[in-house]
């Protein structure tokens, strides 16, 4: 599908990548914040960190003024990573303002996003937070008081729902609470969970079933169960004793004599599959008198029935 | 600023002389072929003329096997649905975990309807282990689909061999094989090496005939059923008006496309090389996925970076005028990276930064100095900007 980003988007990414003035790639060292959400299993990630002006007295009057990224991700998650450290040094918040700061007002600072990017910018919110919470342990801000709405931290640790992008049941409550996702399209749109092999969709405590607790809707549709079927062929023991028997005693050692020699791969009712190598020649009618060749000595030693496959 | 297009296994130019064959039928010779006046003639004997062409560049078959189609997905969907059909004995299918989407999905859906289906895996190269697939033949087995060549890495599969062995297992097996993207870049005899394969797929766009025609080999014998019903064309055996101007334009991108295997072995895999060899050579961190693999298609090379996303390295190029693809899961439509690379376990660090170039007739030198020029520093100033590479080591960094 051609690209369908906003004019904001395509030229904080332009920017960005040709490292213009103005743009905020890199690594602050020091920072008095770091935080980084995703993981390069999931396909992007973003490092954030920035550098507040302390206030002598009150941390929680610290000015962020300087805000950089690392982002390993696609044209929208590295232009909303511009977006986010854009916002903040143009606002000069404190951090704690910062925390207003939302996935909703990224995508409104690059005049949208295609739905399906939706979480680029969620990236973006997700590491500030984390990097804010960071900030708070090194000046000894108890953010837990002050916003106690906020405070989850530690308790997105738990029983991960999404395998494929890591996604656990708490992050996925709060997320969806906060965001009113409604749908398992929307999460994944928003979060990345259930869009890779899409097992937790519908998966007993999967997505559909917290959606259904959450906002306390009925399941629709039917899980469609795919019959599951077992019993391979099994070939006879016997036969492949023998067979086994006959290469080792009468066909290898014949083979062996003119610079061969013979695999057995598999066998199936009367047909051994045999890989001969070292036949004389490379030629295809020489493999094939090899073939006859196994194919008689088994016929007569085992069973007249028995068809030789070269694999 | 000139586009160097190289995603020839996505689609092609039309070429002019195919253009040129058309253009009678798209506008004066309109006529319906089943029409019965002496103006419809001529529309009537385009197809069966195209159809013996057709036939003649796949080994010199009998025509009669040849149906065209609208793709080669819907070739695949009528070979793969169709067997299933006039098969109803047997439940077993074998297939690989690399297909293309139309025969993967047609796996999947023939598993939800109470098949039982073989995926086999592929290793690191992209090759399949021939062993696996004897050990997954059953009795009831009864249909293997295994394609020609990946159209994502190039990697090619011995079909003839698979094709022999099914045979020899059970001539009952029926053998398809997609061979959409082998088309012009390798010999596809079905007289000779192809000899046991009873379904070949391909599709006009892919050898420089327009979108939305396509063909299915079904040779005589084979134990198949119409896919799409409701009309006497090809035989009852596809029904629906013929689209003339695209038939006639598939068999001479046919005819091209045979005639062109030699340009493609030689000129065009020295161009893939000279790429494949100054990109490695330029760019640190870079995978090259199915290059030890015994065949791998003259014209395709998948690069995978490790690192960086492959969507932002696509739209980098295309800024320069370059236009090729990725697996990466940010131009796929899902959020997963591709299946075929997936598949094959190229590293975590770069399954998301693969792009593929893939060569036509069309690209020459210039095009391919063009990429050198601008693909590594794409790489660096992306690398920079990501918190998985050491700038100052130039190394990826975990």
């Amino acid at each position: 599908m051609p690209w369908n980003y906003s004019d904001k988007v395509l030229k904080l990414f332009k920017d960005a990548v040709k490292g213009e003035t103005g743009t905020h790639m890199g690594e602050l060292e020091n920072p008095d914040g770091f935080g980084e959400h995703g993981s390069i299993v999931c396909g992007d990630t973003l490092r954030f960190t920035f550098h507040v002006e302390r206030h002598p007295t009150d941390p929680t009057r610290d000015i962020i003024t300087q805000a950089r990224y690392l982002t390993f991700g696609c044209t929208s998650a590295i232009a909303a990573s511009e977006a986010l450290c854009t916002l903040l040094e143009e606002q000069g918040k404190t951090p704690i303002e910062a925390l207003q700061v939302s996935n909703q007002d990224l995508i409104d600072f690059l005049d949208g996003l295609p739905e399906q990017k939706i979480h680029c910018s969620v990236m973006g919110a997700e590491a500030l937070q984390k990097a804010v919470a960071d900030w708070a342990s090194k000046r000894g801000v108890d953010l837990a008081e002050l916003l106690p709405e906020l405070a989850h931290g530690d308790e997105d640790e738990g029983r991960t729902v999404c395998n494929c992008f890591s996604v656990t049941e708490p992050y996925l409550r709060r997320k969806i609470k906060e965001l009113g996702l409604q749908s398992i399209a929307e999460i994944t749109n928003a979060l990345k969970a259930g869009g890779g092999c899409t097992v937790c969709h519908h998966a007993p405590g999967g997505l559909q079933e917290l959606l259904d607790e959450i906002w306390g809707v009925k399941p629709v549709g039917q899980v469609e169960v795919a019959a599951s079927h077992t019993g391979e062929q099994q070939s006879p023991y016997q036969l492949g004793q023998k067979v086994e028997t006959a290469i080792e005693a009468v066909v290898r050692p014949l083979l062996q004599e003119q610079g061969g020699d013979i695999e057995l791969v598999d066998i199936k009712g009367d047909k051994i599959y045999c890989r001969l190598t070292g036949a004389p020649g490379q030629s295809a009618s020489a493999d094939q008198t090899f073939k006859l060749l196994v194919e008689q000595q088994l016929k007569e030693q085992v069973d007249d029935r028995l068809q030789v496959i070269a694999v | 600023m000139k586009t160097v297009y190289v995603d020839n296994n996505a689609t092609t130019a039309i070429a002019p002389e195919v253009l040129a064959v058309m253009q009678p039928y798209l506008t004066s010779d309109y006529f319906n072929p089943s029409s019965m006046y002496d103006a419809a003639r001529s529309s009537a004997e385009a197809i069966e003329s195209a159809r013996r062409r057709v036939a003649s560049c796949l080994g010199d078959i009998d025509p009669d096997q040849i149906i065209f189609t609208g793709s080669a997905t819907e070739s695949n969907n009528a070979a793969l649905f169709g067997t299933v059909q006039a098969n109803p004995e047997r439940r077993h299918v074998i297939t690989t975990t690399i297909e293309h989407p139309s025969v993967l999905e047609i796996g999947k859906e023939l598993e939800r309807r109470g098949q039982e289906v073989t995926f086999l895996a592929v290793d690191h190269n992209g090759e399949l282990v021939l062993d696996d697939y004897v050990r997954a033949l059953r009795s009831d087995t009864l249909v293997v689909s295994i394609m020609m060549a990946n159209n994502e890495t190039g990697v090619c599969y011995p079909v003839a061999e698979l094709a022999r062995i099914a045979k020899e297992t059970d001539p009952g097996i029926v053998v398809h094989t997609d061979a959409t993207q082998a088309l012009g870049k390798l010999p596809v005899d079905l007289q000779v090496d192809l000899q046991h394969v009873d379904l070949l797929s391909f599709s006009g766009h892919k050898i420089h005939a327009p979108k939305g025609v396509g063909c299915l080999f079904v040779r005589r014998g084979t134990r198949w059923r119409p896919f799409i019903l409701g009309g006497h064309q090809e035989k009852g055996r596809r029904a629906g008006t013929e689209n003339v101007p695209y038939i006639v334009g598939l068999a001479k991108a046919c005819e091209l496309a045979i005639d062109g295997v030699a340009d493609e072995q030689g000129r065009v895999r020295h161009l893939r090389d000279r790429l494949q060899k100054a990109l490695v050579e330029r760019i640190p961190a870079v995978e090259v996925n199915g290059k030890d693999a015994a065949v791998r298609l003259p014209n395709t090379l998948n690069l995978a970076f490790h690192g960086i996303e492959g969507e932002a390295i696509l739209f980098e190029l295309s800024r320069h005028g370059i236009c090729a693809s990725s697996g990466s899961a940010c131009t796929s439509g899902t959020l997963d990276p591709s299946h075929v690379l997936k598949a094959m376990q190229v590293p975590f660090t770069a399954i998301h930064g693969s792009v593929r170039i893939s060569l036509s007739r069309y690209n020459n030198q210039e095009d391919i100095e063009r990429i050198i020029e601008v693909l590594p520093d794409i790489i660096a100033r992306l690398r920079k900007l990501s918190p998985y590479w050491n700038d100052e080591r130039n190394c990826l960094e975990i």
